[in-house]
C-alpha cells in the first residue's frame, strides 16, 4: 500500500489533473517502464517502415552503395523522364489501368450482392453452411489458386472438360491474351467474394427489425425492403471501401500477375508492378524503379483525394 | 415453423427464395468443385489423368503421386521453415503489439500522442518495393532467418485494435493490482493478457495463416533453397520445374526416368503437392473460421 501517495494520484484516476501536472522529465522518469515497453515495437516500425521512406530519395539520385543514399549525387527528374520516354510505358499504363478498372467493375460489387443475398436466406443452417463454404477460398494461397488455374486451363483440365461438354475445341486459356483478364479477375472473385461479404453482413446485422416489420405493414415487398432499408444500411461501408478501391485502381496485385503471365500474354498482362519487379530486382535498376514506385504512390494519393472529395459532395460520406 | 411462415409469403417472394437458394447451391459447387477436383487428381493414376476424365472422384486410386512428393526432402525443409517462420513471427507480432498497445491505454502516458502519430503515418505512406529491398540488403538481412520474421510484425492497425480491446478491460483490475505493488509488466502479463485470450487467439490465427500463405517476400529476400518456405517449394513444382525436370528430379532419387517407369503423371504430382501444402489449413478451417469472422468484425466496428 506504500505506493498510494499523492504522487500517484493522477495515474490511479487515469486523468491528467490540470494544474497539477509534473514537469515532463519527472513524468518520463516515473513512466520509464511504460516507455521501455513501446521502444522495441517502435524500433521495428522505424527501421522497416520509415527507413524505406527515406530511401525513396534515390529516385532523384545516381545511387551508389559506397556513397550511400545521402552522399549520392542529385540528378533531378532524370529517371522520371526516362520512364516517360520508354516506348513500353503507354502500354504498361494501359494494362495496369484496364486490369484495375475491370477488377473494380466486377470484383467490387460482387461481395455486396452476395451479402444481400445471404441476408435473404431463411434457413439458419443453410445460411451458415453457404457462408462457411464461401469463406474457404480466402485461405487458399495465391500460388495454389494460380496453380489450379494453370492445371484447369491445360489440355484435359477442368475448363477444357467443360469445353468438351459444350462441344468446343480445347483452348490453352492461360496462353491466350484475350482470356487473361477474365481469368485473373474471375479467380480473384472466387477467392475473395465470400470473405469480402463479411464486412457488409456486419453492417446488415445493424438493421433495425422494427423497420422491416413496419415496411411489411405498409405493404413493401422484399425487393422494396432491400432497396430502401438494407441498401441504405450498407451504403456508408460501401462508399468507404469504394474510395479505397478507386485509389488502388493502378495498384493491382502484381504478384499474382507474376505467377500467371508469360511472354505470350505480356501484351495485356504486363503491368507497372511486374515491370518494376523485372527491371528493379532482376535488372538492378534501383533508382529508375524507385522513381516509378514513387510516381505510382503519388497517383494513388491523388486518386484517393479526388474520390474522397467527390464522395463528400455527392454522398456526404468521406474518409476525412 | 419455417415452412408455415413461408406458406404465407406472396408468390413473388417464393419465386425469389427458390431462385436465391438455387443460386447459392450453384455457388457452393463453384467454390468446392475445384478443390475436390484437385484432390481427386492427386489420388488418380496416370492413365486417367492423361485422359482428362477425373472429376471429383479419383479414378484408378493410387497414392504414387504422394509417394513422389513425400520423397522430396525439400518438402520437409519447406514445412519446417514455414512452421518456424510462423511461430516466431506470430510470437513477435503478439508480443510487440501488446507492448505498444498497453501504454496507450494509460491516459497520462507521456508518449501517447507521439506513438499514435508515429504509427498512423505508416498507414498512409510507405517506401515501396525497391527501397525496402535495398534496406534489407544494406542491413545484411538477405538470406537470413530474420528477414522472414521481423518486417511487418508491428502494424498500426493491429496496435489500435489491441488498444481498443485492452481499454475495454475494467480499469479497476489493473488499478487494484497497482495498489498492491505490481509493476506495469506484471499487470500486462498477469492481468491484461490472460483476459485478452480471444483477441490473442484471433490475431495469432491471422498471423499464422498470413505466414503460411505468403511467398513474395521469400522470393525477394531468399536465395538459399534450404531456407525456402513451403509456398516457394510449391511454386517450384507448379511454375518453375517443367515435366522433364520433374522426371529428372525423381531420377536422381531412384533410377532412370522413373516417372515413366513408375507411371506417375506430372499433373498428379503437382496436385499432390498442392494438397500437401493446403492440408493443415483445410484440417484446421472448421475450427478457426469463427475466429476469423470475429476478427473481421472487430476491424469493421473499429473502422
Amino acid at each position: 500500500m506504500s505506493n498510494l501517495t499523492a504522487k500517484n494520484y493522477s495515474r490511479l484516476t487515469r486523468k491528467a489533473v490540470p494544474g497539477n501536472k509534473k514537469p515532463l522529465w519527472k513524468r518520463i522518469l516515473q513512466q520509464r517502464a511504460l516507455i521501455l515497453m513501446v521502444i522495441p515495437g517502435l524500433l521495428v516500425v522505424l527501421v522497416f517502415n520509415y527507413f524505406p521512406m527515406y530511401g525513396v530519395l534515390i529516385a532523384f539520385k545516381d545511387y551508389s552503395t559506397r556513397a550511400g543514399i545521402w552522399g549520392s549525387p542529385w540528378v533531378g527528374f532524370k529517371y522520371f523522364e526516362n520512364f516517360f520516354k520508354n516506348p513500353t510505358t503507354p502500354s504498361l499504363f494501359r494494362n495496369t489501368f484496364l486490369l484495375g478498372l475491370y477488377s473494380l467493375i466486377w470484383s467490387f460489387p460482387a461481395p455486396i450482392i452476395l451479402a444481400l443475398l445471404f441476408n435473404e436466406l431463411r434457413g439458419k443452417r443453410f445460411k451458415k453452411l453457404t457462408q462457411t463454404v464461401s469463406y474457404f477460398p480466402h485461405f487458399i494461397s495465391t500460388i495454389i489458386v494460380c496453380g489450379m488455374l494453370k492445371e484447369f486451363s491445360s489440355r484435359g483440365g477442368l475448363f477444357n472438360q467443360i469445353n468438351a461438354l459444350l462441344g468446343n475445341e480445347p483452348v490453352s486459356y492461360l496462353l491466350e491474351p484475350k482470356y487473361f483478364r477474365t481469368l485473373f479477375i474471375a479467380s480473384g472473385i472466387w477467392q475473395s467474394v465470400g470473405f469480402g461479404s463479411i464486412i457488409y453482413l456486419a453492417a446488415l446485422s445493424g438493421v433495425d427489425q422494427s423497420l422491416l416489420d413496419a415496411a411489411d405493414i405498409d405493404g413493401a415487398n422484399r425487393f422494396h425492403k432491400i432497396i430502401y432499408i438494407n441498401w441504405p444500411a450498407i451504403a456508408p461501408t460501401t462508399i468507404v471501401l469504394l474510395i479505397f478501391a478507386i485509389s488502388n485502381i493502378m495498384g493491382n496485385d502484381f504478384t499474382k500477375v507474376l505467377l500467371l503471365y508469360s511472354p505470350k500474354t505480356y501484351s495485356v498482362a504486363d503491368v507497372i508492378g511486374t515491370y518494376t519487379f523485372r527491371e528493379g530486382i532482376q535488372g538492378q535498376r534501383f533508382e529508375y524503379t524507385t522513381a516509378i514506385g514513387l510516381l505510382m504512390s503519388v497517383i494513388g494519393f491523388v486518386l484517393i483525394v479526388i474520390a474522397n472529395w467527390v464522395s463528400k459532395h455527392v454522398s456526404e460520406t468521406s474518409l476525412w | 415453423m419455417l415452412i408455415k411462415s413461408w406458406k404465407r409469403e406472396s408468390f413473388g417472394s417464393k419465386v425469389f427464395d427458390v431462385v436465391n437458394v438455387t443460386f447459392m447451391i450453384i455457388l457452393m459447387v463453384i467454390f468446392v468443385y475445384p478443390v475436390l477436383n484437385v484432390i481427386a487428381i492427386s489420388f488418380s493414376d496416370y492413365q486417367s489423368i492423361a485422359k482428362g476424365t477425373v472429376t471429383i472422384f479419383p479414378q484408378g486410386f493410387t497414392v504414387s503421386s504422394y509417394t513422389y512428393v513425400l520423397k522430396d526432402k525439400m518438402v520437409y525443409y519447406g514445412y519446417g521453415n514455414t512452421i518456424a517462420y510462423a511461430a516466431v513471427y506470430t510470437l513477435l507480432n503478439l508480443l510487440l503489439t501488446s507492448l505498444i498497445a498497453y501504454p496507450l491505454t494509460k491516459k497520462d502516458f507521456v508518449g501517447s500522442k507521439f506513438v499514435t502519430v508515429f504509427l498512423t503515418i505508416t498507414m498512409f505512406f510507405n517506401g515501396g518495393l525497391i527501397p525496402t529491398y535495398l534496406l534489407m540488403r544494406d542491413l545484411k538481412l538477405l538470406d537470413t532467418f530474420w528477414v522472414m520474421v521481423i518486417p511487418g510484425t508491428v502494424s498500426a492497425y493491429n496496435c489500435f485494435i489491441f488498444r481498443t480491446f485492452f481499454n475495454n478491460i475494467p480499469h479497476e483490475l489493473s488499478e487494484s493490482a497497482y495498489l498492491d505493488g505490481a509493476s506495469d509488466y506484471r499487470i500486462l502479463a498477469q492481468i491484461i493478457l490472460p483476459l485478452s485470450k480471444p483477441l490473442l487467439a484471433t490475431f495469432a490465427l491471422f498471423a499464422i495463416v498470413w505466414v503460411w500463405n505468403s511467398w513474395f517476400n521469400a522470393l525477394l529476400y531468399l536465395n538459399d533453397q534450404y531456407k525456402y518456405p513451403l509456398q516457394l517449394i510449391l511454386r517450384n513444382y507448379l511454375f518453375v520445374i517443367d515435366n522433364n525436370q520433374l522426371q529428372q528430379q525423381a531420377g536422381v532419387a531412384t533410377s532412370v526416368n522413373p516417372l515413366m517407369q513408375r507411371k506417375i503423371d506430372p499433373k498428379g504430382v503437382r496436385m499432390a503437392m498442392v494438397v500437401v501444402t493446403m492440408f493443415p489449413i483445410m484440417m484446421a478451417y472448421p475450427y478457426f473460421q469463427k475466429y476469423f469472422m470475429k476478427g473481421v468484425m472487430i476491424g469493421a466496428i473499429k473502422g
